[in-house]
């Protein structure tokens, strides 16, 4: 069942919690992805998205998603200036995705000064959001719960070594997706958590032989962890 | 209790436990985010509160964001304190205190998005403006919208909620399915009253080809008139208040029902 609290909820800035909350959110998960303070953004929207652009401010949702700002910091109306002034160079372009899209789609590239991330992402109203591509893996995340995505080597034994860590911490695996590119080439995998993984688990997992990434996604976009 | 899926199994529930709604939703939500039931209400105790300060804060006036919109909630408002009102203050009260929510959340104001940004007004605005008329305190309120939460999160599990997607009747007809369970349970309705106060509400506004049960002029043909009808009093409470609709609505009425097929502004 949804969460009664996604419902009544979120505790937003207005004016749409598709354009703004949404967008806001898609933008979190990108920066929580790239793992370091963005410099430049670069934001192609689709369909409704490109046409709410200022209306419905998802042009400045969008850049305090980036900038790390929750869709209840009254400062988002200001984004833009506050981009500006922290130094984020962002574009905003429309692009036509094609018909299978979602009106409200969004494609994010952030760099830092280190690396860039790509996501692809839908906002699917009231503020949910769903994480479709991330750098070029397709993949079905709405960033709500706790999450853990893998990028490694396609071989034996990663999956039970990745379950077996977090076993051990007694936390339980909600769901979990598994892909790869081809046979021993890149893969790809999402792990939902019922809690967070500890900062030790989550070296454990980034020392595990062929893995090139982990990315830690802590509730990104459910607004902030209610305890 | 794991989930609950639909209206019936909620009905089962109720009927079979003797618990009232608010109980029941609370109980699912706590399993569902692994926290205590108190925990979960304080929050929507917390949200009620934010819920208060839109309404208080829309009432106040100003224009929107754009520019095209604000200053008729006030509106309605004042006319409603002149005491020359069309459908008592309780209605009045309902449709200021939702436009309310609506401008502020059009200035890009704090709201609270139920079911989402653009349909967050009727929630907040009738169950605020039955507590004010019947004294009904906070606490009492906040279980209202406990209840409201309920049943949009249960609709939320089978359709579309984003304008976008599922136009603008499925997030305007969720909102008030909500606040219909949610009004029915402040008026100590039964569960089963409140389940059919949801449902009526959204069969009495999703749909907009003619397609009625059997061919026949009868479902949902009858009640909806009913509903309907309240239509054309508030649109006499709002023009009376000084509310002016948009003047490609005046100008023409073939305009009107073409786009009312298409669900979409002339």
């Amino acid at each position: 069942m949804i969460s009664l609290l996604d419902i009544v909820g979120p505790v937003m800035v207005g004016p749409s919690s598709s354009h703004t909350a949404g967008a806001c959110r898609l933008s979190r998960v990108a920066r929580a992805l790239l793992e370091e303070e963005p410099v430049e953004a670069r934001f192609e929207l689709h369909s409704a998205f490109a046409k709410t652009m200022r209306g419905h401010g998802t042009d400045r949702a969008l850049v305090a998603g980036a900038l790390g700002m929750e869709v209840d910091d009254p400062r988002l109306k200001d984004a833009l200036e506050i981009a500006k002034e922290r130094g984020l160079r962002y574009v905003l372009k429309p692009k036509n995705m094609g018909p299978e899209a979602h009106p409200n789609s969004v494609a994010i590239t952030l760099s830092g000064a280190s690396r860039t991330i790509a996501v692809l992402g839908a906002s699917i109203g009231g503020g949910m959001i769903e994480i479709r591509e991330v750098d070029g893996f397709p993949v079905s995340l709405s960033a709500k719960d706790p999450c853990l995505l893998l990028f490694y080597e396609d071989r034996p034994g990663v999956v039970m070594r990745a379950s077996e860590i977090i076993g051990r911490r007694g936390i339980n695996i909600a769901s979990m997706e598994v892909l790869r590119r081809g046979r021993g080439d890149q893969a790809f995998m999402r792990i939902d958590l019922d809690a967070p993984l500890p900062p030790p688990d989550v070296d454990a997992l980034r020392q595990m032989p062929g893995v090139s990434r982990v990315h830690v996604l802590d509730r990104v976009a459910g607004g902030a962890p209610i305890t | 209790m794991a989930t609950l899926n639909s209206f019936s199994e909620l009905l089962e529930l109720a009927e079979g436990s003797a618990r009232p709604l608010d109980a029941i939703f609370l109980e699912v939500e706590s399993a569902e985010r692994d926290l205590p039931s108190d925990r979960v209400f304080q929050i929507f105790r917390e949200r009620w509160s934010v819920m208060k300060d839109s309404v208080r804060r829309g009432l106040a006036g100003g224009r929107s964001f754009s520019g095209l919109v604000g200053g008729d909630a006030r509106k309605v408002m004042e006319f409603t304190e002149g005491g020359d009102i069309a459908g008592g203050r309780l209605v009045a009260k309902c449709i200021a205190y939702s436009i309310a929510v609506l401008e502020e959340n059009s200035r890009m104001g704090i709201i609270v998005a139920a079911p989402t940004a653009g349909a967050a007004g009727m929630v907040p605005g009738t169950l605020l403006a039955i507590a004010e008329e019947r004294g009904f305190d906070d606490d009492f309120a906040a279980r209202g919208l406990v209840v409201a939460g309920g049943f949009g999160a249960l609709v939320a599990g089978k359709a579309e909620l984003s304008g976008a997607a599922g136009g603008c009747q499925a997030e305007q007809g969720v909102g008030a399915a909500m606040a219909a369970g949610a009004l029915t349970f402040l008026l100590g309705g039964t569960p089963n009253m409140s389940v059919h106060a949801a449902a009526l509400t959204l069969q009495n506004t999703l749909g907009l080809a003619c397609d009625p049960v059997a061919g026949l002029v009868e479902v949902p043909c009858v009640v909806r008139n009913g509903f309907t009808a309240m239509l054309a009093l508030t649109g006499a409470q709002t023009a009376l208040a000084g509310v002016r609709a948009s003047s490609r609505w005046t100008r023409s009425s073939r305009r009107w029902s073409r786009s009312a097929r298409r669900c979409r502004a002339p």
